[in-house]
């Protein structure tokens, strides 16, 4: 058994797991599941949101260990499916580590991913199935879904000007969602601005940070829920404030 | 007709709604019907329970219920069911009408929002810590006593 490529082997899958939106105790669980069916000896996990450490006891005694850094998090469902799948497999077949590299390395392009049409068409539809929960009717949906489809072309094609980062990339689109509603409403597309506004924002919401902050929190991880819970407040934050300064442009207009 | 107008139509387009928020997050397959059937049966207990904080805690722990059935039998992770049913709960809502109050000066409507959106959020989460601690610690007794019943009859 080679210590070096386990290593190597189960830092790979614990981050494609943790950088496709995977709770942190689901992270370690896997990373830990894995390299004991290797017959890894004392094998130690520690996983945040933002970092992996992994440690094992090398076959001549010495300890080696290896962090890496997670970047940037999305959520990709299908990706989280595969990896979980993949491990279980590796875990129950134990096949040469060779082989295992070779099948965690194929996993990230051979991921089923919908065409960037079929995602703002997501983008566009979800606003304005949200806006009649709100109170709206059929015109609001519809300005809704036009608000929708622009604010999902700036989170879809906006990295290039936006960059990574998310609270300025929340504050830019909230601001276009509410901006574009105002107009929208004006031009007499929409009824009622509120309704039109919240539902195009629920593209923004932190619901994912929220959702993942609680059941950290649940899994007795309290370091990566408490951190998820200050991107949600960060991200509330960013819709209050980009909300803010369209409707004062609007108004200004 | 009323009845439609109240209950069925908004839990519809729940169910809508979620399915275009799978297209979003990557979801394939029966996982988008598993995600928007949660959505729409978390939103018919928020409208039934009136649509108060309370009825957030209470469409959270049956979403919770529902996706953590769900991802058991299908083996996958349930976090993807999970965070979509429940986004047509998180108080954007309130965010923006917060937001709107204090932009125009009008603190004692401002808090009372902030508080409400505060709430609700505290809601979301406790509903979903509850319904996830009473399934861990529940699922395996479960998984036990029908081992135990599969066992005692052939």
């Amino acid at each position: 058994m080679d210590s070096d490529k386990l290593l190597n082997l189960a830092v790979s899958l614990g981050c494609l797991l943790a950088e496709s939106g995977a709770e942190i105790s689901r992270v370690e669980e896997s990373v830990y599941r894995l390299l004991n069916a290797y017959g890894g000896e004392g094998a130690q996990v520690f996983a945040i949101p933002s970092c992996l450490i992994v440690s094992l006891t090398a076959e001549d005694g010495r300890p080696v260990t290896r962090m890496r850094r997670i970047g940037a998090h999305g959520t990709d469902i299908e990706l989280l499916e595969a990896c979980n799948a993949l491990c279980r497999r590796l875990c129950r077949t134990v096949p040469p580590l060779a082989e295992a590299r070779a099948l965690v390395d194929r996993l990230p392009g051979s991921c089923r991913r919908h065409r960037p049409a079929t995602v703002l068409l997501g983008y566009a539809a979800a606003p304005a199935f949200f806006c009649p929960l709100f109170g709206g009717g059929f015109w609001d949906a519809l300005s809704a879904l036009f608000c929708g489809l622009v604010v999902g072309t700036c989170l879809l094609f906006g990295d290039k000007w936006l960059g990574r980062n998310s609270f300025l990339r929340t504050l830019v689109c909230s601001g276009v969602a509410s901006l574009l509603s105002l107009l929208l409403v004006r031009a007499g597309l929409g009824r009622n601005v509120d309704v039109v506004t919240i539902g195009v924002l629920m593209l923004l919401v932190p619901g994912v940070a929220l959702t993942n902050a609680m059941r950290d929190l649940v899994a007795g991880d309290t370091y990566s829920g408490l951190s998820r819970t200050a991107e949600a407040i960060l991200i509330a934050t960013g819709i209050a404030l980009g909300a803010a300064v369209g409707l004062g442009v609007g108004q200004i207009l | 007709m009323e009845l439609f107008f109240q209950y069925l139509l908004p839990c519809l387009c729940a169910f809508a709604g979620c399915i275009a928020f799978t297209l979003v997050f990557n979801i394939h397959g029966p996982g988008k019907l598993i995600a928007g059937c949660g959505g729409g049966l978390g939103w018919l207990v928020y409208l039934l329970v009136g649509r108060t904080i309370l009825a957030g805690f209470f469409a959270a722990l049956a979403i919770s219920l529902f996706s953590e059935i769900m991802a058991r039998i299908r083996r996958c992770p349930v976090t993807g069911y999970q965070l979509v049913a429940l986004l047509p709960l998180v108080p954007g809502g309130g965010i923006y009408y917060a937001m709107r109050y204090c932009l125009e000066g009008d603190t004692e409507r401002f808090l009372s929002t902030l508080l409400d959106t505060l709430g609700m959020a505290a809601a979301l989460a406790v509903g979903v810590i509850l319904a996830s601690s009473l399934f861990r610690t529940a699922f395996p007794l479960l998984l036990r006593v029908r081992d135990a019943a599969g066992r005692r009859q052939p």
